[in-house]
């Protein structure tokens, strides 16, 4: 069931993240060489609590920290360890912020300069941020689930890379992760997938590799995902809600 | 956080071993399992009876392999 939500949530998301997009840009800024991946964590996670937020993924059942970093061919849920960034490495971070009652989720990457094959890395990079941002442009009133799928497919296979099917975007609110389901690839005809109405308020992420789209569980820790054939993986998210007005992005500043 | 795809059902024949009270069958399917099915409404609705011997279409879900729906009988 999608759940709608009145303009007074949809304000109180909108504080939630604004809390979480300030957090999360200083966050990325402080990805460079010689940083460790658990100080990035407890630096969000001290960002969030001084602005007045709680870190939303420590509600996620069995998830014990603030961010999940996302390093090289890691796609998704990287457990933060105590790894130390280096020059080349491809860094996306995920974050989520509970504020009074509402959850909302953001995810951006980034590619740490020195290494080798950085013009094709940031092409693969603007690639999916591209594409995230066209797939939030086709979340206008009327339109449907599919239209976004449809947008962010079309820009990411566009430039060869491939889009991650077994991993989708999702409807945010009281609970991290609702109704309906948002893939980033059309599963279905557009038709067949839900309208989007006023005060639905969805989280959009284009998630896509380099290589294969094929995506396997890493190690033990139960979390990790990584790309099968090991190529960079790139994971970029706002949350969104559809008003009267337009589309408005929440995890904004 | 990034949601896991919800993955969707999947259809399979078998031949039905046994019949149980209340429409329940115990099915073993092409890929050797024996799992209890029920009967799907439409079916009911129909007055299509089964007995053990039939050969049946079961529709399963990827998040539990006991259980099944049978959809179909075949001629």
């Amino acid at each position: 069931m999608i759940k709608i939500k009145t303009e007074q949530e949809i304000e109180i998301m909108r504080q939630c993240g604004k809390i979480l997009a300030e957090a999360l840009e200083e966050v990325i800024a402080n990805v460079k060489a010689g940083i460790s991946e658990i100080e990035l964590d407890r630096m969000a996670e001290k960002l969030i609590i001084s602005k007045g937020g709680e870190p939303g993924f420590k509600k996620v059942e069995g998830y014990k920290n603030t961010i999940c970093i996302s390093t090289n061919d890691v796609v998704v849920h990287g457990i933060p360890t105590d790894y130390v960034l280096k020059d080349g490495d491809k860094v996306g971070i995920d974050c989520g912020v509970f504020y009074k009652g509402f959850h909302t989720d953001m995810a951006q990457t980034t590619v740490i300069k020195g290494g080798k094959n950085l013009v094709e890395v940031n092409k693969f990079l603007q690639t999916g941020e591209k594409a995230m941002w066209e797939g939030i442009k086709a979340a206008k009133l009327n339109n449907r689930i599919g239209d976004i799928s449809k947008a962010m497919q079309d820009v990411i296979e566009g430039q060869g890379y491939s889009v991650v099917r077994s991993l989708i975007g999702h409807g945010v609110g009281r609970d991290l992760h609702e109704d309906p389901e948002v893939p980033g690839y059309l599963d279905r005809p557009i038709l067949k997938t839900p309208l989007l109405k006023e005060g639905m308020t969805i989280a959009i992420e284009a998630i896509y590799n380099m290589g294969k789209s094929d995506v396997i569980y890493s190690g033990n820790d139960g979390w990790t995902i990584k790309s099968r054939d090991g190529s960079l993986s790139g994971l970029f998210e706002r949350s969104i809600a559809i008003t009267k007005r337009g589309t408005e992005v929440l995890t904004r500043k | 956080m990034t949601l896991m795809a919800h993955q969707g059902s999947f259809e399979i024949e078998g031949v039905v071993k046994e019949s149980l009270p209340n429409t329940l069958f115990r099915v073993e399917l092409t890929n050797g399992a024996i799992i209890l099915c029920h009967l799907s409404g439409k079916m009911r609705m129909n007055f299509i009876k089964i007995l053990p011997g039939d050969k049946v279409r079961v529709e399963m879900t990827p998040y539990d392999k006991e259980k099944g729906r049978i959809i179909y009988r075949f001629k």
